[in-house]
């Protein structure tokens, strides 16, 4: 169920679960005894479509098939309420053994210690993470702490659509434009073709973050804004400029592209030719749209990107069986058969020999495109920032606000850019 | 349901002889059990489900309870929530302004829209079964979430209304990406559920004695005089009933918010109702403790607002008993 027309009650019987689960999670407290009869069951929940689930499915199965005595509870659902039901879960410290998380609520979870330190099998080599790129690993760690396997790499890309482009013989976009080039391509890119040239980011905080890092700034420091309320005016003004050029859909247009979901993007959708995305998401993007897509980096400073883990594997701090847990993951991030299976749904494997074995032997032209131009992007980046802190899903979803409110018109750049500056630092304080 | 069907009933047949006045006080005793006992998968429901929980929030509200941590790192922060919630967050004000506006709006204008079917329909015509079943149809989806669906795609830019309105050359909006109408296509929603309270206001149709009808017209009065004279007062008791529960029922709107903005309250939280911005403090920003104060200040709000209700039908409400 994704919404519940009794919020409240819901919350009520969230919280009796919780209460009769608390005597069983001060239970599972009191000692890790192992199972004599050896045999171990691990649960395993994740988000994501029946593709996913098929893929997840065999890997997990092939696990069964060298460890006997191992097999899975597996659990998944769609991204929306996904979270709700992992908060749940938790609050009954009945948390999977292994579940899926991201870069929104990883530092929820880690903070509040549900997490467990992964860098412990690290050390050991029980979890094998030296294929891994460093910048990645960064960003799956949260004081210090392994929170997350991150399992999965992408970057930010610009997604725009080929075919309209070619047919109206408009230039196509290159990584390096500036931002301000990009706009005035977008402007002229609209003129030419009648379909607004590129959707407004000014709402999205990996659009954001990047061109705050290529002026010298960062979305956070530690756990501080690393950014001043004139940056944020400053971006607000260099897409209101777009707007107003007409490089842009209008602002309920751009509500809708605002949306997360693939299926909602304008360049899929056809409201505008391109859309910011994570470069990732190219091949499913490609499946919604009979348009020939293509893949760049964001305009401005590319090195300025970073690996972002698409998302991550997390064990459960209050798990029985972590040892096991933690070699399921080793299993699934490094083993070249499950490597096959997996291909790039959860993003492009975090170890670098598998994802080089998947690139050769993909045959789907977007999928290798993406591979190429991550690897492409790869060479040159910097150092990576560190993962959020906790509360950076309320910071984007305030930026969303502020940027729509701007978008809209009912607020100045400047107005928005005071709304959102003090909201995001009441939003990562709390 | 279950309370009625388990209520010892005290014309239950007597066993036997037995049922003299030294055997009752048992008897008595006994038939009390077996009430309790038929009653008990309620009561159990009643305390584990819904009163327990109940106070549990309400301890919770007094607390910084976040979900994701242990109980042990729970700390007691008095009225902070209630504090915060009045004097530091600003959605919360707009919250309460965007719920008011949905059910003082929604609330008449559905009784309204209810109680006018309902009169058409109550006359005899042929046929007159079906509409009343065609008419009660969409509450019969109640709050569902595939109903919202529906109704956010047919009021899209591209939508159905739009092309509607296209063939009378009326360009439309993109109704619910724009934060001046996504409010207005949920009220119309809710209107548009007229049916639940559409049939109770049918039932009490069938109740006015004709007679008074009869008196009326040989008295020389129209239509108009008769449905303000008669209908209205005799059915103001049904009136009030149906204004009790779609007021409550108003507040509490919350599915069709969480579809049209994908749980956001947006655009720029035009939808951003009550229930909503709870939700979004306990589940996504795991102010768990902060959602359990919000709560109880809603429940109190609605109870404020029933007692304010109940307080005026005194005045217009007209109950006629025993004429006969």
């Amino acid at each position: 169920m994704t919404a519940s027309r009794f919020p409240r009650r819901r919350l009520l019987s969230g919280l009796v679960a919780g209460m009769l689960a608390l005597p069983l999670a001060l239970g599972g407290c009191g000692g890790e005894e192992s199972k004599d009869d050896g045999k171990v069951e691990l649960s395993f929940f994740w988000w994501g479509a029946e593709a996913r689930a098929q893929l997840t499915e065999q890997a997990l199965a092939l696990y069964t098939a060298k460890h006997p005595e191992v097999t899975f509870k597996k659990t998944w659902q769609a991204n929306q309420g996904y979270f709700d039901k992992l908060a749940t879960l938790t609050a009954g410290g009945d948390a999977p053994d292994i579940f899926q998380i991201d870069d929104n609520y990883l530092a929820e979870y880690a903070t509040r210690n549900v997490t467990l330190d992964l860098a412990e099998y690290q050390k050991s080599g029980k979890l094998d993470t030296t294929k891994f790129p460093e910048g990645l690993l960064t960003y799956g760690t949260v004081d210090g702490k392994l929170a997350g396997l991150p399992f999965g790499e992408n970057t930010q890309g610009l997604v725009y659509n080929q075919t309209k482009l070619e047919a109206a013989k408009v230039a196509l976009p290159t990584t390096g434009q500036t931002w301000e080039q990009h706009i005035a391509w977008a402007k002229d890119a609209a003129a030419k073709t009648g379909v607004p040239g590129t959707m407004d980011p000014s709402a999205d905080y990996k659009a954001f973050w990047v061109w705050l890092r290529q002026t010298g700034k960062e979305l956070y420091n530690g756990k501080e804004l690393g950014f001043t309320q004139a940056d944020v005016q400053a971006w607000f003004e260099l897409w209101k400029g777009a707007r107003d050029a007409k490089a842009t859909p209008t602002a309920d247009v751009i509500h809708e592209g605002n949306a997360t979901d693939v299926s909602k993007q304008l360049v899929v959708t056809g409201k505008a030719l391109t859309s910011w995305v994570w470069a990732n998401q190219m091949p499913e993007l490609q499946k919604n749209t009979k348009d020939q897509l293509a893949v760049i980096a964001y305009p401005g400073d590319a090195s300025k990107q970073w690996p972002r883990a698409s998302m991550y594997f997390s064990v459960f701090r209050g798990s029985e069986h972590k040892d096991t847990a933690a070699d399921v993951l080793n299993f699934l991030a490094n083993d070249p058969e499950v490597g096959k299976i997996l291909g790039t749904d959860r993003g492009l494997p975090s170890n670098t020999d598998i994802r080089a074995d998947v690139a050769a032997s993909t045959d789907n032209p977007s999928m290798k495109q993406t591979i190429e131009v991550v690897a492409e992007l790869a060479k040159n980046f910097g150092p990576a920032p560190t993962v959020p802190p906790a509360g950076h899903s309320t910071v984007r979803s305030e930026l969303i606000k502020a940027a729509e409110e701007a978008q809209y018109g009912r607020a100045t750049p400047a107005q928005a850019a005071e709304k959102f500056f003090t909201a995001a630092q009441a939003a990562i304080k709390k | 349901m279950a309370t009625t069907t388990a209520r010892p009933s005290p014309t239950a047949p007597t066993t036997g002889p037995a049922a003299t006045r030294r055997g009752r006080p048992a008897r008595h005793k006994a038939e009390g059990t077996a009430g309790y006992v038929f009653l008990s998968p309620w009561l159990l429901g009643l305390l584990t489900i819904t009163a327990v929980p109940m106070l549990m929030s309400l301890y919770l509200s007094f607390t910084n309870y976040d979900v994701l941590s242990d109980w042990e790192s729970m700390e007691w922060v008095g009225l902070d929530n209630y504090r915060t919630m009045f004097t530091e967050d600003p959605s919360f004000w707009h919250a309460v302004q965007t719920t008011l506006t949905f059910a003082l709006v929604a609330t008449p204008l559905k009784l309204a829209a209810a109680l006018g079917v309902a009169v058409l329909l109550n006359r005899s015509f042929t046929g007159a079964g079906l509409f009343r079943g065609l008419f009660y149809l969409p509450s019969l989806l109640g709050g569902s979430v595939a109903l919202a669906i529906v109704w956010v795609s047919m009021f899209n830019r591209d939508g159905a209304v739009n092309s509607f309105l296209g063939w009378f050359g009326i360009e439309g909006k993109a109704w619910v990406n724009d934060p001046d109408y996504a409010l207005g296509t949920l009220i119309l929603l809710a209107v548009w559920q007229f049916g639940a309270p559409m049939v109770i206001f049918l039932a009490g149709l069938k109740q006015v004695p004709v007679e008074l009808y009869e008196a009326a017209e040989v008295d020389g009065a129209g239509p108009v005089r008769k449905f303000l004279s008669i209908t209205l007062p005799m059915l103001s008791p049904v009136i009030f009933f149906n204004l009790v529960l779609e007021t409550i029922n108003g507040f509490q709107g919350f599915t069709s918010a969480f579809v049209l903005s994908n749980g956001t309250g947006g655009p720029v939280d035009s939808t951003l109702m009550y229930t909503l911005h709870l939700y979004i403090k306990g589940w996504n920003e795991y102010q768990m403790g902060y959602a359990s104060a919000m709560a109880w200040v809603f429940l109190l709000a609605i109870g404020l607002v029933t007692a304010v209700v109940f307080r005026t039908g005194r005045f217009w409400v007209h109950y006629s008993d025993g004429e006969d």
